[in-house]
């Protein structure tokens, strides 16, 4: 059985690494044979992050994989799946996402006739700014360049003001003022060359971790027989996801070292920007505006459904209340 | 899939099915035949996102811009200003055509509406003075491609984007290069109209008093220079918006030259949707073709094979310059850039050759499919000015400047600080 | 026609009015961009500014001429026709999910989608009718009328 796959972002490390060597090389060895996979990835097939998921419903391929974030334009109830700031390590990150895969299982098979097969974490996505900036109340009054919907009006909620403009546009935009910070992933803003036009780093998840979901088509998932069903589902989960996991913490120190100069850079050289590390307090005010702005505005686009099941789960193992009404 | 790909391009385009609608075709049959993905149940999803995009905003702007300029008479008084200082050249006022559309790429993003820009205010001239009109319209299609390497650039943003390089840097990068193509394209002409005095037309010599009150009538293009590109670098705007900048300051420039009413407004926005629209249609043809190629495996099929060969970084280089060559014959600019960077960069950037650099080199092969028969925009923007005349003039006209090209890219090649000065020593 | 005008105007003066200063410029530009095109290819059908190679053509009787006309507005009024029903799917979709942009405008994305698709309905519309005059022309063999309907443009 030959399954087309589309890939995550096919410059990034998670694709590199773990999706390409995954559907390639190990399934087929894995089912001796019987799965084999062709793959490319959304970027290169020249389709949006956000039509992914559509598309996966339309039955154009058999296997998806993109940033979740980018497919809650078709469900807000998918926010759930990466909160701002919940997770500050890849541990916590990952407990939260194994809480919520019974709710993003649903969300999937109703919106968009699909199987979850996999959640794997990109970088935590963290700030990067142009200019100095102590800590998290700094970013008040500050341009702040947000990827998906929560994370910006999370910014909003912190007095910064959200600005929404495109990857490519943010070295451009930070060194010429149009926006003071950027977020996005640790290692995505090494490689783009962020650290030439920005000085300061925060290193908190404001961006939350963007998991990355894999799902297979309904259809596709039924015509399988119980044995690959069975075969896919344990190799994914083996050799897939859980080494994306493992390598998830070490990868954000090995970013920051790069980034900062702070610790030994294993891939190329160091740079110096500042590492800014929020206090407790911080963090603690971070935290209550997120409760009592961000999660409630949240509740009311998903609907008190979700916000039940969003407490009962990611809000259990992160300790993270949201009050219904 | 690649025989069936060419056969069908080229007999369906020979059938004078619109272009756009051409590549519409021919992506269906490859999804019919060759695709292992039923891709057409995408289609509605790749229209729409290919086209909900605020990038490609830039192009009706620019048209718009451009139209305006047209209509406020900035465009003719430039040209007619550059006219006296460089038509006492052999060729006459094809360098006028050069340099107007040398100075229109400082305000312009866009290579196509450069083309637009000068052919509107050019080819009436053409006619008047009974200039040969191959040549004449060569220079003014090869002169709109500078509008994509002299900064600003929306190609640029493109290559920046997908290659996560700074844009700033690209920019300064083209602006050498570009001026470089302008001369070029000056000595080439004159070199043919030396050779062959048919070609061109008559020279107009013009006194020096005339030359520098002709000056004046370059205030307003410099201020909008100033205006796009200082707004880009100030902070002000991003380069998309400052696109709509430059709108604005155009729409100011006619209401002080008395030149604005709303029946001009309403003309210029016509002017300026039909030829945008024209434009998607190819743009969103591409894509579409863009995406079943890659999904039906081409991409993959080119980067196996350039692998394969085993050749040394030079040699490398040179059949990545000839596929871009061949395939800029058939491929839209930006479907071109966006479908073999994700493939060609990393080889590129594997063998030891600068990033930024390369932009600029694929910027100018790009141009170079820009000018190519049969899908090349700026042949069609140049024809639609020209109205009912034989389309194979503007093709013929373009050989000499798409060598200039060619010339210029061994340039690039053998001195890549051509490229790679301002932005280092900035 | 003129609604894409009016639309035109409407984005040209929130951009500038608004300048840099308010996120959601590139979502709404993006919008503009879409509905612009797809309204826009009706109009450049009407006035003929749809790029075509006339290497061939040029070479033909009128009565070939004629033909080539009749197919290439054929196909693409097939063209329109199967992108309007797959446009459908995208805005079905959007209902369905009841989709918001995701932004913090969170633009129901069943508006900017309706109206882009719309224009491609207004395409396919267009393009059959000319299908329909152009059969009924080729009929009488009135090769001047299907010029004059969709014969290469020229400019203003
Ligand atoms: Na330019
Ligand atoms: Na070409």
């Amino acid at each position: 059985e030959e399954l087309s796959v589309v890939g995550s972002w096919s410059s990034l490390p998670l694709y590199k690494q773990y999706e390409m060597p995954f559907w390639t090389e190990t399934l087929s060895e894995v089912s001796g044979g019987d799965l084999t996979a062709t793959m490319t990835t959304h970027d290169q097939m020249g389709i949006a992050g956000g039509d992914v998921f559509r598309m996966l419903s339309q039955g154009v391929f058999d296997v998806g994989m993109t940033v979740g974030d980018y497919a809650v334009a078709d469900s807000a109830a998918l926010e759930g799946l990466d909160v701002p700031l919940i997770a500050t390590d890849a541990a916590t990150a990952q407990k939260a996402v194994e809480a919520a895969r019974p709710m993003v299982d649903d969300i999937y098979k109703d919106v968009f006739n699909a199987k979850v097969l996999a959640i794997a974490p990109y970088p935590p996505q963290v700030v990067f700014c142009n200019g100095e900036v102590s800590n998290l109340e700094g970013l008040k009054g500050k341009k702040v360049r947000a990827s998906g919907r929560m994370t910006a009006k999370f910014l909003e909620a912190l007095g910064a003001e959200g600005v929404n403009i495109g990857f490519g546009e943010v070295p451009g935009a930070l060194q010429r003022g149009v926006v003071d910070c950027a977020v996005t992933g640790a290692g995505s803003g090494y490689n783009a060359g962020w650290w030439e036009v920005s000085s300061h780093l925060i290193t908190l998840p404001l961006g939350g971790w963007d998991p990355v979901v894999t799902a297979i088509n309904l259809d596709k998932w039924n015509s399988l027989s119980d044995a690959q069903k069975s075969t896919l589902e344990s190799a994914i989960k083996e050799k897939f996801e859980a080494p994306a996991w493992q390598s998830a913490q070490g990868a954000l120190a090995n970013d920051i070292a790069c980034l900062t100069g702070t610790g030994e850079c294993t891939y190329g050289d160091a740079h110096d920007m500042t590492l800014v590390a929020a206090n407790d307090e911080d963090l603690a005010k971070a935290k209550e505006v997120l409760i009592s702005e961000v999660l409630p505005e949240w509740a009311e686009r998903a609907g008190p459904e979700w916000a039940k099941r969003w407490n009962d789960s990611v809000g259990k193992v992160t300790g993270v209340e949201l009050t219904l009404n | 899939m690649i025989p069936f790909t060419a056969f069908g391009l080229l007999g369906l385009l020979a059938l004078s099915i619109p272009v756009g609608i051409v590549l519409f075709l021919l992506a269906f049959g490859i999804d019919f035949f060759f695709s292992p993905f039923p891709l057409m149940r995408g289609l509605g999803q790749v229209v729409w996102s290919s086209s909900n995009s605020a990038t490609l905003i830039a192009i009706p702007l620019f048209v718009l811009l451009g139209e305006i300029l047209v209509r406020s008479g900035v465009a003719s008084r430039t040209y007619t200003a550059l006219d006296k200082w460089v038509s006492w050249l052999p060729g006459g006022l094809i360098h006028a055509n050069i340099a107007t559309s040398t100075m229109f790429s400082a305000t312009s993003g866009s290579s196509v509406a450069t083309a637009a820009t000068v052919a509107t205010v050019a080819m009436p001239q053409a006619r008047a003075l009974g200039y040969n009109e191959k040549l004449f319209s060569g220079a003014i299609a090869a002169g709109g491609t500078l509008g994509i390497i002299i900064p600003p650039s929306i190609n640029l943003i493109v290559y920046g984007f997908l290659t996560e390089s700074s844009i700033p840097q690209l920019f300064l990068a083209g602006l050498l290069p570009g001026l470089l193509m302008a001369l070029l394209f000056m000595i080439f002409t004159v070199i043919l109209c030396v050779l062959w005095p048919s070609l061109g037309g008559p020279r107009r010599p013009s006194a020096w008093r005339e030359r520098f009150v002709g000056l004046l009538d370059l205030i307003p293009i410099f201020g909008l220079f100033a205006a796009i590109v200082g707004s880009i670098y100030a902070g002000w705007a991003t380069p998309t918006e400052a696109a709509a900048i430059g709108v604005g300051i155009a729409l100011a420039i006619a209401v002080q030259q008395r030149a604005f009413s709303l029946d001009m407004l309403s003309k210029a926005l016509r002017g300026a949707v039909r030829t945008s629209a024209m434009i998607m249609l190819v743009v969103i043809g591409a894509y579409v073709l863009n995406f079943v190629l890659t999904a039906a495996g081409v991409s993959r099929a080119l980067q196996d094979l350039l692998n394969g060969l085993g050749l040394g970084p030079l040699a490398t280089l040179l059949v990545i310059v000839l596929m871009y060559i061949v395939l800029g014959f058939f491929i839209e600019t930006l479907s071109l850039m966006v479908a073999t960077i994700p493939i060609v960069v990393p080889i590129i950037v594997h063998l030891g050759y600068d990033k930024i650099w390369f932009g600029i080199l694929m910027i100018i092969l790009v141009e170079m499919a820009l000018i190519t028969p049969p899908v090349g925009l700026n042949l069609y923007v140049v024809q639609s000015a020209r109205g009912r005349a034989p389309f194979k003039d503007v093709m013929l006209g373009c050989i000499p400047y798409a060598f200039a090209m060619l010339l210029m890219v061994g340039l690039l090649i053998l001195a890549p600080q051509l490229a790679l000065f301002l932005p280092s020593s900035l | 026609m003129l609604m894409v005008c009016v639309l035109y105007t409407l984005v040209e003066i929130l951009t500038r009015q608004l300048g840099g200063s308010l996120g959601g410029v590139d979502e709404i530009s993006g919008y503009v961009m879409a509905i612009t095109s797809s309204w826009g290819v009706s109009y450049a059908l009407t006035e003929r500014a749809h790029v075509r190679i006339d290497l061939v053509r040029e070479r033909l009787v009128s009565k070939g001429r004629a033909l080539l006309d009749a197919i290439a507005i054929m196909s693409l009024a097939a063209t329109a026709l199967v992108v309007a029903w797959r446009g459908w799917s995208v805005v079905a979709k959007t209902l369905s999910t009841g989709a918001r942009a995701n932004t913090p405008l969170e633009t129901p994305l069943w508006i900017p989608q309706l109206l882009w698709w719309s224009g491609w309905l207004w395409f396919a519309i267009s393009a059959v009718l000319l299908v329909v005059y152009v059969m009924l022309k080729l009929f009488v063999s009135d090769e001047d009328a299907i010029e004059e309907a969709v014969g290469m443009g020229g400019s203003e």
